[in-house]
């Protein structure tokens, strides 16, 4: 199993740990990546940046320039809010996840 | 902007239409749809007015027109459509229409008389000679004397006149359901002394209805004087139809060949008839549908010409009408280029107006259904902020987070988008059943609905209520089974236990898009999204309020009223952030500084939020941030004291401002052009808001200032304002409250449905089998209950969001639309 491949504890320590196939079964192992917060507030911030503040300037003259523009930066404005306040509702959470022993079994063995 | 941020601007006109070419203008405006003519004689009743001569002849034709549709439609025939484009006819024209139509209705009555009268004969003769066919059948002389000297000893009649022993016969047709008590009374009537025979004979047309009727034709044979005048009065009696019945067989059938030729004749004059019929009907179809539309054009410049009020020579009609600035050089072109068809000029000009003009908002397809939803709440007071275009984008977004889930957004958009790719088609745009009708006005909305809500169902990482983990997730099992040494044994024996994200390695990080899937997985699952909705959904709601009072500034800056941003929407804001707001404050600070290593000891913001209204503090809750005593009670300070602010700063500085005014016009009283400098500020300032009466100068009929009523309606602005800010922040909450429900809803029908299919045992093709009916069973309850009405029940609370929570702090929809003049029929 993975507590024998990597001996207790050090592998699990926020660092990307890779093997290429688990020894027993021969299916690759899913990488286990530690989410970094950075990345993907960037990520978002740009996108919904370049939809919100960059695109208004985009929208060809007509007589429905300005609802163009109002929707492009209302879907901006409340995409990135319900997308921001799911990420910081998750980032230090307080309690896990209670799971099931059968649940527990199998996620052990499957996802990791 | 775009021309829907507020109503476009529209002024009253004031159109000179000399008599001459008054009729030709009209009706050059109704093709146009440009303006909406205000009645100026609204105090003359409909009878009195000028064309109401014109408009009864027309309303007479219209009369005649049905009659000649209804023969049309009788008849089996349907009326094409007019082609469009059609102006409306000449006055002197519709003497010659009225006298085509008189005659064509005469002639259709005339020639469907003479048809009904030629079927009722027709079916006589028919009758006729189906009772003279009967007669041939059973032998008649014989069987006849010798029956009644078998049945009836009375033969030998007391009666001595009665020697003759001669039959008589009655033949006759009666209908089927009469027959049997038509038989009856007979026998008991004539007690034995008559024979009769009933046949049934195939079935004639019936003259009146034209269906197939069965009748029974019967034959009496009699003997004696009385038995006759018997049979005769009973057989009248029973309304049956008796014709003559010659004995000798020869007769009989010369009569039945006599008839028969009859009939033919008939049939071939009845046959001429119909054609003629026919012809007239084409007739009718041909010219009827564009009489139809010139008539209805006709009436409604009549209509419209009553509307207007005659000048003082008599020389031209004067209108007022409403018009789009925008509209006005087409306006000008318009009335140019009819009346001087008729040699003369038509006039137009602006004059000012007290009242407050009709709403403008142009829409296309696209914005007409988010309009359309603004309006059915009310209509915008003239120029004020129109909430359609934020609605485009806020309500599907309201919507799809009370319904996130990515399978179910997806058929709603599948859905939406088949309507939308098939609305040019004939047959979808002419159906007439109401609800498809409903949806598919709805289309634009429905797309926009379905494809938030697949965006949310991302976030909320559901999919027909289940998970996908598309990246790995931030929790890790084997790392917590590693450090607390979870062996087989002792999970064995557990039957639950919990990831504790203080254990290194357990929480790798937050999930990059939307909720982790473990959580789908996890028991306590609603204790987490619970806490995360109801946090989401106050947030959205603090966001939401804080626009829409933002949106009341543009209102204040538009119509004049600079105070009010500094006596209104500043308290407001204050009030409204400095309690929600900071309430926003705290919750995401918690999420941002409150690890899980102090999560034994988390402050309760709800113990905070609590305590700061109270004044008071719980030793037992820590508090979130250093300052945090000395900022919450200065926070609850300020917003109290913005009450009073709120309720006292308008109507006071109204009140100055009316004093103010009065002081002015008493030293200036015979300068009535000072005035003037104020009179735009006034009169849009007095089309702005109603408590400020206080016109300045100038005005001298303007409504008197009347401080107790701006009293009042500002303690109810106040009232309304703060707690509305408390009772619709918690009005948010049904964002949490419902998207818990479909995500319930959705994964029973997932648990017990679906997942209880698919982990059926057996072999493959048993299973297979099974999974139809258990699939269909999935898709109709899925379409059923969670797409129609769980989609209905989104549709409405966030609608009632939008309206009430919104709308109330900045929207007063008390304005009335722009209506115009115009010939195209309404199909709403």
């Amino acid at each position: 199993m993975l507590g024998a491949h990597c001996p207790g504890g050090t592998c699990a320590h926020r660092s990307i740990c890779n093997s290429d196939s688990h020894p027993g079964l021969g299916i690759p192992l899913r990488a286990m990546t530690a989410h970094s917060f950075a990345l993907p507030v960037i990520i978002f911030t740009t996108f919904w940046g370049l939809i919100g503040i960059a695109g208004p300037w985009f929208v060809p003259k007509g007589p429905n320039r300005g609802v163009i523009i109002t929707m492009l930066v209302a879907t901006a404005v409340c995409c990135y809010l319900f997308w921001l306040i799911a990420i910081l509702a998750q980032l230090n959470p307080l309690f896990g996840p209670q799971l099931k022993n059968e649940t527990i079994w199998y996620v052990h063995f499957l996802w990791e | 902007m775009g021309s829907m941020f507020r109503s476009e601007e529209v002024v009253l006109v004031q159109l000179f239409l000399p008599t001459a070419a008054a009729y030709a203008c009209v009706s050059q405006l109704g093709e146009l749809g440009l303006v909406e003519f205000r009645d100026l004689n609204a105090s003359v009743s409909a009878f009195q007015r000028r064309f109401v001569v014109d408009v009864r002849r027309c309303e007479e034709l219209e009369k005649t027109f049905a009659f000649l549709q209804e023969e049309v439609r009788r008849a089996g025939l349907t009326l094409p459509l007019p082609e469009a484009g059609l102006p409306a006819p000449l006055p002197r024209d519709l003497l010659r229409i009225q006298e085509e139509t008189d005659r064509l209705a005469q002639e259709l009555r005339d020639v469907r008389g003479n048809q009904q009268a030629l079927r009722a004969q027709l079916h006589q003769l028919q009758l006729h000679s189906a009772v003279l066919g009967q007669g041939h059948g059973p032998p008649l002389a014989a069987s006849h004397t010798d029956g009644p000297l078998e049945r009836s000893p009375l033969l030998q009649s007391p009666g001595g006149p009665h020697q003759d022993l001669r039959v008589n016969f009655v033949a006759g047709a009666v209908e089927p359901h009469k027959a049997a008590a038509l038989e009856r009374l007979l026998w008991r009537a004539c007690r034995g002394f008559l024979i009769a025979s009933f046949r049934e004979v195939e079935p004639l047309e019936d003259p009146v209805t034209g269906e197939p009727a069965t009748w029974m034709t019967f034959l009496i044979s009699y003997w004696g004087e009385q038995i006759g005048q018997k049979i005769r009065k009973i057989t009248d009696c029973f309304h049956c139809h008796v014709f003559p019945f010659v004995e000798q067989e020869e007769a009989r059938r010369a009569a039945l060949q006599q008839l028969q030729q009859q009939s033919q004749e008939l049939q071939e004059v009845l046959g001429e008839t119909e054609r003629f019929l026919s012809q007239v009907l084409g007739r009718v179809q041909r010219l009827l549908p564009p009489w139809q539309v010139q008539i209805r054009k006709m009436k409604a410049v009549y209509l419209a010409l009553n509307q207007c009020s005659v000048s003082t020579t008599h020389k031209c009609l004067i209108a007022e009408a409403w018009c789009a600035t925008r509209d006005l050089p087409t306006l000008h072109q318009a009335l140019q280029g009819s009346s001087s068809e008729a040699g003369v000029s038509a006039v137009v000009h602006r004059i000012p107006c007290r009242d407050m003009p009709p709403t403008l908002i142009r829409t296309n397809r696209f914005t007409a259904s988010f309009q359309g939803i603004v309006d059915a709440y009310g209509v915008g007071r003239y120029q004020e902020v129109n909430p359609a275009p934020y609605t485009i984008i806020t309500f599907p977004f309201l919507f799809a987070v009370m319904f996130g889930d990515v399978g179910h957004g997806l058929l709603m958009f599948l859905f939406a988008l088949a309507m939308v790719l098939a609305e040019n088609r004939p047959a979808v745009k002419t159906a007439q059943n109401e609800i498809w009708r409903t949806f598919f006005g709805g289309r634009y909305l429905l797309l926009l609905m379905g494809l938030f809500s697949v965006y949310t169902g991302f976030i909320y990482n559901e999919c027909f209520s289940c998970a996908t983990a598309v990246f790995p997730s931030g929790w890790s099992v084997a790392a917590m089974a590693n450090q607390s040494g979870w062996s087989d044994a002792f999970l064995a024996q557990q039957p639950l236990l919990s990831l504790d994200p203080n254990v290194t390695g357990v929480f790798l990080g937050p999930y990059p898009f939307g909720i982790d899937p473990v959580w789908s997985l996890a028991v306590n699952h609603l204790s987490f999204l619970n806490s995360f909705k109801m946090k989401m959904s106050v947030i959205l709601g603090v966001t939401h309020m804080t626009f829409g009072v933002v949106l009341g500034v543009f209102n204040h800056m538009h119509f004049g009223q600079w105070h009010r941003l500094l006596l209104e929407t500043l308290p407001e804001l204050v009030f409204l952030l400095g309690l929600f707001g900071y309430l926003v404050f705290l919750v995401a600070y918690k999420w941002l500084r409150v690890t899980a290593a102090s999560a034994a000891s988390a402050p309760s913001i709800l113990i905070h939020f609590i305590n700061m209204f109270l004044f008071s503090s719980s030793p037992t809750n820590r508090p979130l941030f250093s300052g945090q005593e000395m900022v919450q009670p200065t926070l609850v300070v300020l917003a109290l004291a913005m009450v009073p602010v709120l309720l006292l700063g308008t109507p006071l500085f109204l009140h100055r401002e009316h004093r103010r005014c009065h002081s002015r016009r008493r030293q200036q009283p015979d300068e009535d052009t000072a005035g003037l400098l104020d009179l735009p500020d006034a009169s849009l300032a007095s089309q702005g808001s109603d408590e400020e009466k206080a016109g300045c100068p100038g005005d001298r009929e303007e409504a008197e200032f009347v401080l107790s009523e701006v009293f009042m309606h500002q303690a109810i602005h106040t009232i309304e304002f703060c707690l509305g800010c408390i009772s619709n922040t918690a009005s948010y909450l049904r964002l949490w409250a419902l998207s818990l429900a479909h995500a319930q809803l959705s994964q029973v029908l997932w648990a017990m449905v679906m997942r209880a299919g698919l982990s059926l045992g057996g072999e493959m093709g048993v299973a297979a089998v099974v999974l139809v009916p258990v699939f269909a069973a999935f898709a109709v309850m899925t379409v059923a209950i969670l797409l129609v009405m769980e989609g209905l029940s989104a549709f409405l609370h966030a609608l009632r969001l939008h309206w009430v929570e919104f709308q109330n702090k900045f929207y007063s929809g008390t304005g009335y639309k722009l209506s115009p003049f115009t010939f195209a029929v309404e199909d709403e």
